[in-house]
């Protein structure tokens, strides 16, 4: 068990924060520490806007960042399920982005 | 253009829910759904059954999103309403059946007020749904009632709630209705087409396997993968083993067909799977009842594993080859490149797996005829029944089951050839299931044979619904598999607890079904002897416009077999009460 970051970009919606802290507690995993900021530059996920064809505005996504302590056989399933939630737009560890569907080899959250 | 048609909150969720095409809503009126009840009163295109309880509501909407593959719709109140939804919702999750519910919950106000029948049902229902709503801000009801369906329905299919307090749908307050021609959630993005490249590795091993195996679940029949998944194997000529979920996706009488595998399956699919070189999962999951010990699990097999769901692949067993998309379009594109290689494959090369399938399949293959003694001295065998129901229903019946031993009989000896004909809660293993879901399926299909396979034990956790059988005229048969105990728990107490039935019999408390079924306004059958097994089925299943229980007395000894040893492999199986593999 080492301590990983995850990284998520979030819809800022009612419920949404629950849904992920759910899902650690539902799966089993384990939260070490969190923090939730709503995010108002959205330079760095231009990316993510020319992916998924669609525009941020103010206040519409929030931030996640996650401390959990987990395998390594585990981790890749975290990110999947975390993916899988409806109201979760891209998820991160160090190595990789889970961007609905496309999955790319770096964290760029 | 015509000015827009203004509507209130409970109209506009009425409205919208015919644009969406819903025909049939299983639901149970209460205080916060009154003004949608009253608008459902006020139209007429949307049939609403009134069930008894709504654990009834939620099975009923499962078993007609089942047999047809349309979403079911489930309109309950909120408190109770909701809470007593929350089972059958969570059966409609573990198996991926489209489902929208539709609670109603306390005015806007009194949230957070421990007000009278509220209950936080997005909170409460959110570890068993794909996703939730609750609505605001009344506008949005056309746009979320179709991001609902359009999230039920597509990927991996699941239940949504749609959570309504009480006054969003007020009468007073009227609004512009318009239902949103197309729907667009950027963070929701299923994949669909395969990637090329994996599609070229996956047949690149299917050209090459000498002992491949198709493994197809419940996601290959969620994707009407049917016709493709035939095809693939008129090419390949591989045998076929469908999970619980999967039975019927391809055809049982198919001389190919291994059976169901896993904790109750064949002999010979559970040996095939556990000494193939190449297994090809379709929609399936690698389930702790398919795979027992994953460890030990099919060590010498490479898997290509076909699904819509990232993260089912890979999770209990590590996939060599994945391939993500509506697995009906993975097996279309592998039947395309296929077709241009099949000058590289050759069928013969599968002669000796076949034979040596052949000869698992004649050393231990279902067998309780070897055992089975029909005279009227020795009790009637639970698969004896399931095999006349088979024979008088000529196997084309929709076959509804509840939970336990009757569920593994019916799966074993109910041989399936087309899918959404078997009907049973296999995930969540839901007891009570089998009724309702048949009463939806009698709903959906009204000219077909519909018949629950169930037990003393489920039957009596929704048996409230034969009220509403007699309602609406569903003639249902009910086949009642009664051992007088709840047989699977009896099952492993003998097995596993030195045959200790701790509150696995019931001390002559049964009712009387056969008074009890008439009570209800239906006939009622009971059968005790081996003589007179096939006469009653036969009077039961030709009385066409009549629901009939069926009661059969069953020896309360028999286990099922075979019968996975915990944490082996595949191989390892209980054949019969004193034989081991």
């Amino acid at each position: 068990m080492i301590k990983r970051k995850l990284t998520l970009i979030m819809e800022n919606k009612p419920g949404a924060l629950v849904r992920v802290v759910g899902l650690f507690h539902q799966r089993g995993y384990n939260i070490e520490s969190l923090h939730v900021d709503p995010v108002d530059d959205f330079t760095p996920y231009k990316f993510i806007e020319e992916q998924l064809e669609t525009k941020f505005k103010e206040n519409e996504i929030s931030r996640l960042t996650i401390q959990t302590l987990v395998s390594d056989s585990l981790m890749r399933q975290i990110l999947r399920q975390l993916n899988k939630l409806i109201d979760v737009i891209a998820v991160s560890n160090e190595e990789t982005t889970y961007l609905k569907g496309v999955l790319l080899d770096e964290n760029l959250l | 253009m015509g000015k827009k048609l203004k509507l209130s909150g409970a109209d506009m969720l009425m409205r919208a829910l015919h644009d969406e095409g819903v025909e049939l809503i299983f639901g149970y009126p209460g205080g916060a759904a009154l003004h949608i009840y009253d608008a459902l009163f006020r139209q007429d295109k949307i049939e609403h059954i009134l069930v008894r309880h709504e654990q009834g509501a939620t099975h009923a909407a499962d078993g007609y999103a089942r047999s047809t593959g349309k979403p079911g719709v489930v309109l309950v109140t909120s408190g109770p309403g909701a809470t007593n939804a929350i089972t059958g919702i969570a059966t409609a999750f573990m198996d991926s059946i489209p489902m929208v519910v539709i609670s109603g919950q306390v005015a806007s106000h009194l949230i957070g007020t421990d007000a009278f029948q509220e209950t936080d049902m997005i909170g409460i229902s959110r570890p068993v749904v794909k996703h939730s709503y609750c609505v605001f801000d009344a506008n949005e009801i056309p746009k979320i009632v179709k991001e609902a369906f359009h999230v039920a329905t597509s990927g991996r299919p699941g239940p949504v709630v749609i959570d309504i307090p009480k006054d969003m749908t007020a009468p007073d307050n009227l609004f512009e209705y318009e239902y949103p021609k197309k729907v667009k959630i950027r963070s929701y993005n299923p994949p669909v087409e395969p990637d090329e490249n994996q599609i070229e590795r996956a047949v690149a091993e299917l050209l090459k396997a000498k002992r491949p195996v198709i493994y197809a679940g419940g996601g290959a029949i969620a994707s009407n993968a049917e016709e493709e998944l035939f095809r693939l194997n008129e090419i390949l000529d591989a045998p076929v083993t469908n999970t619980l979920m999967g039975l019927g996706i391809y055809p049982a009488t198919h001389h190919r067909f291994l059976g169901m595998l896993g904790m109750h399956g064949t002999y010979q699919a559970n040996m095939a799977m556990h000494n193939a070189d190449l297994i090809i999962a379709i929609g399936a999951r690698f389930d702790d009842r398919i795979t027992n010990n994953p460890s030990k699990f099919s060590p010498g097999a490479k898997v290509i594993h076909l699904d819509v769901d990232h993260s089912s692949v890979s999770k209990i067993i590590e996939a060599n080859i994945a391939v993500f998309g509506q697995v009906k379009n993975s097996l279309s594109a592998i039947i395309k490149l296929l077709e241009t290689k099949l000058d590289q494959y050759n069928k013969d090369t599968l002669q000796p797996w076949h034979d040596q399938i052949k000869n698992w399949k004649s050393s231990h293959g279902l067998n309780y005829e070897l055992y089975k003694d029909e005279s009227d001295e020795n009790p009637i065998l639970p698969q004896a029944v399931v095999q006349h129901v088979y024979n008088i229903t000529e196997g084309k019946a929709y076959v509804t089951s509840d939970v336990g031993q009757h569920q593994m009989f019916a799966a074993q000896y109910y041989h399936f050839d087309e899918p959404r004909k078997w009907i049973n809660s296999g995930s969540m293993g839901t007891m009570g299931f089998g009724l309702p879901a048949a009463m939806g399926v009698k709903f959906a299909f009204p000219n077909e044979e519909v018949l629950c396979i169930t037990g003393e034990g489920s039957i009596q956790m929704c048996i409230q619904e034969l009220s509403t059988c007699l309602q609406y005229n569903l003639p249902i048969k009910i086949i009642n598999i009664n051992n007088e105990a709840l047989g699977m728990v009896k099952q492993w107490q003998d097995m596993n607890y030195g045959g200790r039935h701790s509150q696995s019999t019931y001390q002559n408390s049964l009712p009387d079904f056969v008074k009890l079924a008439e009570s209800y306004g239906h006939v009622g059958i009971k059968v005790e002897k081996n003589s007179e097994l096939k006469s009653a089925l036969e009077k039961a299943f030709s009385m066409k416009d009549r629901l009939v229980f069926v009661d059969v007395y069953v020896d309360p000894a028999e286990h099922v077999y075979p019968m996975l040893i915990a944490n082996h492999s595949l191989e390892d199986m209980w054949l019969s009460k004193d034989k081991k593999t």
